[in-house]
């Protein structure tokens, strides 16, 4: 039923582009507006580099997000969804992972223009950095779907959702850019891997608390 | 529904209340032994110590409220979970306020990204939208399920954030305010008998908001 449910968010997306679209293009306004505003040396950007990588995610993901949850908004969708006889944890383990997906996506999109326009090196351990990427998204989805899940169908459901996620999401963000400005400076993994470890602790707990109270949250 | 203060045990809880705070402040001020690197400022610590406690406290009720509202399905814990969200945020509030006061004479700047009092701007700031969710959530019903999951969901998320501001600066994190538990006893002493009238004060507060709220609840469905 996951693979379905995950299918179906899937279909949508490769039907319309809306959210990896919106999410591209929005990436793209924030980097142009860094590169404006930064307008310093290549070493000075390369210090702030993880920090405005990730604030760019943050707010990526936000407008993502929203989009994600808005479309079932359409025609009641989700109120059907929820209304057939399947575990709703498991529409909850779909929009996280298909979020993750096209967060993703995304950042495989935007990471050329992002280090071009700011004139920033690659890390040179590509590997690791793909990797610890790939971890740090899943917490990050995991927390912004659980809380589109209740902003989704309240009023002001724009302003609720970036509002409820960037407080909840800070230990994510602090362990995110601890982690890549690390791999970009080249330290080794004993120096950064508390961060990793923050990072998993997220994924387990929100995985299951989500799991568990998208039941609640949802109900009629 | 009587009023709260027609009721015996309540009026005497709040003259109780009212005289051991009464007794707290004038025993800080006049017995409490002056900290010589500190003076006056160190006093404040017996306000600011109590209050992050109650509102701590004060938080993992409302993660209790939301749990039991989520297994029993009855509104009463619902009321639970929004008179303490209330009153936790006041004292969380007093917390951001105090630390500040006491920090700008000691550390020579109000704000320093200590770990406690970071933790303790997130949680606040996460329950500013825990409010607002209350406000403009929409249809009644879904608002008190939303509440009651972003109560359980703060609370879950307190250590992380704790851990992670904890190691996120370390070196603009060192200050020299030593452990109030292991203060000697001329300020252990009245430490703990304030921290025990805080959260006397705190339970007769609660008590009195739960009795407001469903006050306001039934007038709202008299309506």
């Amino acid at each position: 039923m996951f693979l379905t449910l995950l299918k179906k968010e899937l279909f949508i997306e490769f039907r319309s582009r809306e959210v990896t679209l919106s999410m591209l293009v929005f990436g793209l306004s924030i980097i142009l507006t860094f590169a404006f505003t930064s307008n310093v040396s290549p070493v000075i950007v390369a210090n702030y580099a993880p920090g405005m990588f990730w604030i760019m995610v943050l707010f990526v993901t936000a407008v993502g997000v929203h989009r994600s949850f808005s479309y079932e908004k359409e025609f009641d969708a989700f109120s059907m969804l929820i209304s057939a006889p399947i575990d709703r944890g498991l529409v909850f383990l779909s929009k996280w992972i298909s979020g993750f997906i096209f967060l993703t996506l995304m950042e495989i999109l935007i990471l050329i223009p992002f280090f071009k326009f700011l004139m920033i090196n690659f890390p040179q351990d590509l590997l690791i950095a793909i990797g610890t990427t790939l971890l740090i998204n899943l917490a990050i989805m995991v927390v912004a779907s659980l809380v589109s899940g209740i902003a989704m169908r309240a009023r002001l459901s724009e302003v609720l959702l970036p509002v409820l996620m960037f407080p909840l999401l800070s230990p994510v963000i602090i362990a995110a850019t601890k982690i890549s400005t690390g791999i970009m400076a080249g330290e080794p993994y004993e120096l950064w891997q508390i961060w990793l470890l923050i990072i998993l602790t997220v994924i387990v707990i929100f995985a299951l608390v989500g799991y568990t109270l998208f039941d609640f949250i949802t109900e009629e | 529904m009587r009023p709260f203060f027609q009721n015996k045990t309540n009026r005497v809880w709040f003259l109780l209340a009212a005289g051991l705070m009464l007794f707290n402040v004038w025993n800080v001020i006049a017995n409490t032994p002056m900290v010589p690197d500190q003076h006056w400022a160190q006093k404040i610590f017996y306000v600011h110590v109590p209050s992050a406690w109650v509102g701590f406290l004060s938080y993992f009720v409302v993660m209790i409220a939301g749990i039991m509202f989520f297994i029993k399905g009855d509104d009463q814990w619902d009321d639970v979970g929004l008179s303490a969200a209330e009153i936790g945020t006041v004292f969380i509030s007093l917390v951001l306020i105090t630390g500040p006061i006491w920090a700008t004479p000691i550390w020579g700047q109000p704000w320093i990204w200590e770990p406690r009092l970071t933790t303790t701007l997130i949680l606040f700031l996460i329950y500013i939208g825990y409010f607002m969710v209350r406000s403009f959530g929409g249809h009644a019903e879904r608002v008190k399920r939303y509440a009651a999951a972003l109560g359980i969901i703060a609370f879950v998320d307190v250590p992380i954030i704790f851990v992670s501001v904890q190691f996120w600066a370390p070196e603009i994190q060192s200050h020299p305010q030593v452990e109030m538990a292991s203060q000697p006893s001329g300020i252990l002493v009245p430490f703990l008998l304030s921290l025990g009238i805080f959260t006397l004060l705190y339970t007769l507060m609660l008590k009195y908001r739960i009795h407001v709220i469903r006050i306001k609840n039934r007038n709202v469905a008299d309506v």
